[in-house]
């Protein structure tokens, strides 16, 4: 059983392909379309990873690290996926605490590594 | 009374008989009809939903056998192996269908906006690999613009190479749609896309056009950029201005000469950013050209000119800048002229608005008198007596900062205490003068600047700032001083010594001298001839004087007396008035002027004529126009003042662009020599091109041929026969074809006037034919046609 990684994207074709390579490189992937759905699967699980879109239904990528610090105290690296142009974003995720950050287009080979790097920090 | 109702026979109103078999089927066709409606929405509605579910569908279909292609290595098992080449059947197998095709086609347009790196290029090898390109291509020969525009942007994502030379042909679509997007494609398939959309675009590139093709230079990986200074010769304006943005952000600097001469462009945006370019590339050889452009250049313009030579220029430039500080009238170019000096040459000009007077500070001026008094005399004592013989040689301290102009005259005296003393005193009227003036002065800093602080060393007469000198008659003053009976001094305060001092010698800008001493010294020494040398030095004479001082020096071997000079040897050309024009940051210029032996201290105005000529000019400046050359040459001609005439010049330069003369419209170097409808022509709609044919029917002449003839190119079939009309008969009127002779009525005709348009130089004015008022027939075409250009450019 690899570790386990989040995957909340809501472009199904991403994730899928994501999913597809992580589960490939080892990882036992759950994909969560919205953010409402992260919060559920959180409350009953934490995964050793997060790989969360910033852009997301229902919670954003923001929000979501801002609830996985502080409303459920977790320490569980985070990485985010923003697009090119967005990096008022990505500062405002990493002052929230996330570990790291990824534009789209994504090279799912570099995101592996990037993973990789932060579980076994 | 009433009236029974069974009298009523005729109803007031009635009502209007309908067939209501008619209404019910009205009724129908509506309740029909909006069925239909519904139902259509139904239906289409249904359609377009069942056509997402089934495209969604078919993602989630191929999705996996996507990842599976693009994440295939040779290193997989034999079973995965097995697994890739059923799903590349099974794949092919589902594209045979158009709707299967076209929904992988949007699954990997969708991937490889999101992917990048070694995935991307996979996808891509797929696209190709199945074929998917040639869907594209078919799209391209669709009639429906936006079919074609969405196949080069197929063809553009997936990099398909093979399809440059397809695509290339709509460079010059006049779909702008399709244009753009090709353009996008030439320049992102091919390293030399970029030379041939240069080369070959007719079109305008919009400014969003342009940065999404630098987006795609700035992207490319080990792009090589060409030297894109040679599209700088471009007829194409914004070909030119694109080359330019390209040349700065790759900044290539070796089209030096092609983008100054590109600060002459007519066109402003070209202007502009050719002077970024030097900016940025501190072309300095550009300066020349940028001073020569700003006088005809817009106010943004003008300020980008004033920004760039804030950047490239030295002191050198400070007198043009000067100038314009002068002439400028706009507040915010004379703005920038003022920061422009500033930034040459730091603090230059100094805040002059909103500066409180010396009265709004309550100081005790007393008390910094008496310290700057105190502070002159220690500097005084230190100075060594061969730098006081320095000095006397022009016995004027100066200070520019008075706004009254105020002289210090320093008694010739043998003895360098006296001297001390008088400088003593000289400084102390000066403190007595500074505290009655205290209301005038400007502020606490120009009053502390009376006292000499500092006295510099004085080579020549030409390093002695006399700036604050007005013009004095030495003999008087020095009679006046003569005559002066010293028992009425002797005992005075200094109130007293201030109102005498206004009273005899009624120039409030000479220093007070009260002390007794000095006065009897004055007295006894100060001779006319005294006076004389002080002003009259020539450097010549100066360098004389300072040899004769050597001299003496040496044959003593001792310190040197004022005395011992010949003074009296002194000669200067009485004819030659010598002016010494001082211009200070702080104070007004003033001249000075020394003739016949006399200093007058009467202000140096100009003369009435001079004054006279000055003010019409002025008014011609400000009312006048291209009619006033006339009497501009005349002024020129007349007036013999360099003043004068170099304001009139300046008027007659200034006319002279505003309204072309007509030797320059017949001139083949300023390519005026065409119609003087083109540019209405040019400009026109199509009701208003008809007009100018109407009017060049009636008006026009054998300029107009070829303005003709290029309408005769046009796609308009009724602007081509008036066009062809209007030549026939212009042709038709020309000399070369009418030989009829000349009648009694023709040869007072205005088109029978034997006259030769010649250079409008200022010598050759009575040359210029013209009307009662001074505006002649090609003066009104040019201010016509000026006025409309000047309407169009805002």
């Amino acid at each position: 059983m690899g570790k386990r990684v989040l995957l909340a994207d809501d472009d199904q074709l991403l994730a899928s392909l994501l999913n597809f390579r992580l589960k490939k490189g080892g990882y036992s992937v759950h994909h969560s379309p919205n953010g409402k759905e992260v919060k559920e699967y959180l409350k009953n699980e934490m995964p050793d990873i997060i790989v969360s879109d910033i852009m997301m239904p229902y919670c954003s990528g923001i929000e979501l690290i801002d609830y996985v610090r502080n409303d459920l105290k977790s320490n569980t690296p985070i990485i985010i996926i923003s697009s090119a142009g967005n990096e008022q974003n990505v500062l405002t995720a990493f002052e929230l605490g996330a570990n790291d950050f990824i534009t789209k287009p994504v090279s799912p080979t570099e995101l592996l590594v990037r993973i990789a790097r932060e579980i076994n920090k | 009374m009433l009236i029974p109702p069974n009298q009523i026979k005729i109803p007031l109103i009635t009502a209007p008989e309908f067939n209501l078999e008619y209404l019910w089927w009205l009724t129908i066709l509506f309740f029909v009809l909006a069925v239909i409606y519904f139902v259509g929405v139904f239906i289409i509605r249904n359609k377009i939903t069942s056509n997402n579910s089934r495209t969604k569908d078919k993602k989630v279909e191929f999705s996996p056998m996507i990842n599976e292609f693009l994440f295939y290595e040779d290193s997989n098992t034999k079973e995965e192996k097995m697994n890739y080449l059923n799903l590349k059947v099974q794949i092919r197998e589902l594209i045979k269908n158009n709707f299967d095709r076209d929904v992988l086609t949007e699954v990997l347009l969708d991937l490889r906006k999101d992917l990048s790196g070694s995935s991307q290029t996979v996808l891509i090898d797929l696209y190709k690999d199945l074929g998917l390109h040639h869907d594209a291509y078919e799209k391209l020969r669709s009639s429906k613009w936006q079919v074609v525009s969405s196949g080069i942007l197929e063809l553009t994502t997936m990099e398909v190479e093979d399809a440059y030379g397809l695509i290339i042909k709509f460079i010059n679509h006049r779909q702008s749609t399709i244009r753009k997007q090709a353009e996008i494609a030439v320049v992102n398939l091919k390293e030399e896309g970029i030379k041939y959309f240069l080369d070959n675009t007719k079109y305008k590139i919009a400014e969003w056009q342009q940065l999404k093709l630098l987006d795609v230079l700035r992207h490319k990986p080990n792009y090589t950029p060409p030297q894109f200074g040679l599209w700088l010769t471009s007829t194409n304006t914004h070909v030119v201005l694109f080359a330019l943005r390209l040349i700065k952000y790759y900044s290539q600097n070796d089209a030096e000469q092609s983008i100054i001469t590109l600060l002459k462009h007519k066109n402003r945006d070209i202007q502009a950013e050719a002077i970024e370019c030097i900016k940025d590339f501190h072309f300095v050889n550009a300066l020349l050209t940028l001073k020569l452009v700003y006088t005809k250049a817009s106010h943004d313009i003008k300020i980008a000119v004033l920004d760039a030579i804030g950047e490239l220029g030295t002191t050198a430039d400070v007198s043009f800048l000067e100038n314009l500080q002068l002439t400028e009238r706009n507040f915010n170019i004379k703005s920038k002229v003022v920061g422009t000096l500033n930034k040459i040459d730091p603090e230059r000009i100094l805040p002059t608005k909103n500066i409180a007077t010396s009265d709004f500070y309550d100081v005790e001026l007393d008390d910094l008198t008496q310290d700057n008094e105190n502070e002159v005399v220690d500097v005084l004592e230190e100075i060594p007596l061969h730098d006081i013989i320095n000095e006397i040689s022009t016995e004027i301290e100066v200070d520019a900062e008075v706004k009254e102009d105020t002289i210090e005259i320093k008694s010739v005296d043998q003895d360098k205490a006296l001297d001390l003393q008088v400088e003593e005193s000289i400084n102390e009227g000066l403190i007595e003068e500074a505290i009655s003036e205290e209301k005038d002065l400007e502020d606490i800093e120009l009053e502390l600047e009376l006292f000499p602080k500092e006295i510099k060393e004085v080579k020549s007469i030409d390093d002695i700032d006399l700036s604050f000198l007005p013009h004095i008659n030495s003999e008087k003053i020095a009679k006046e001083i003569i005559e002066e009976p010293l028992e009425e001094i002797e005992p005075v305060s200094k109130k007293e010594h201030e109102e005498q001092a206004e009273e005899e010698l009624s120039f409030n800008f000479l220093p007070l001298v009260v002390d007794e001493t000095i006065i009897t010294e004055e007295t006894t020494t100060i001779e006319q001839e005294a006076f004389e040398p002080i002003f009259a030095l020539d450097d010549a004479s100066f360098e004389e004087k300072e040899n004769e001082i050597n001299s003496i020096k040496t044959e003593n071997n001792s310190e040197v007396t004022i005395n011992e000079i010949d003074w009296s040897s002194m000669n200067y050309d009485d004819q030659d008035k010598k002016k010494v024009v001082v211009k200070d940051a702080d104070a007004e210029e003033t001249i000075i002027s020394f003739e016949n032996n006399d200093i007058s201290f009467s202000p140096n105005f100009m003369r009435q004529e001079e004054l006279d000529a000055m003010v019409l000019l002025e008014n011609i400046s400000e009312l006048g126009d291209c009619r006033e050359l006339i009497l501009l040459y005349q002024i020129v001609e007349e007036n013999s003042s360099d003043v004068v005439i170099d304001r009139a010049n300046e008027l007659i330069q200034k006319f002279s662009y505003q309204s072309p003369r007509p030797n320059e419209l017949f001139s083949e170097e300023n390519d005026l020599t065409e119609s003087v409808f083109k540019d209405v022509y040019n400009l026109a709609d199509y009701e208003t091109k008809l007009m100018l044919l109407n009017e060049m029917l009636v008006v026009g002449d054998q300029k107009e041929i070829h303005l003709l003839e290029s309408i005769l190119e046009s796609n308009s079939k009724s602007l081509v026969a008036k066009a062809t009309e209007v030549l026939e008969h212009i042709k038709s009127q020309s000399p070369v074809n009418n030989e009829t002779p000349v009648t009694e009525l023709d040869k007072d005709s205005i088109f029978n006037l034997d006259f030769e348009l010649e250079l409008n130089e200022p010598s050759d004015q009575k040359k210029i034919v013209s009307n009662d008022n001074g505006s002649t027939l090609f003066d009104q075409l040019c201010s016509m046609s000026n006025s409309l250009y000047n309407k169009i450019n805002g």
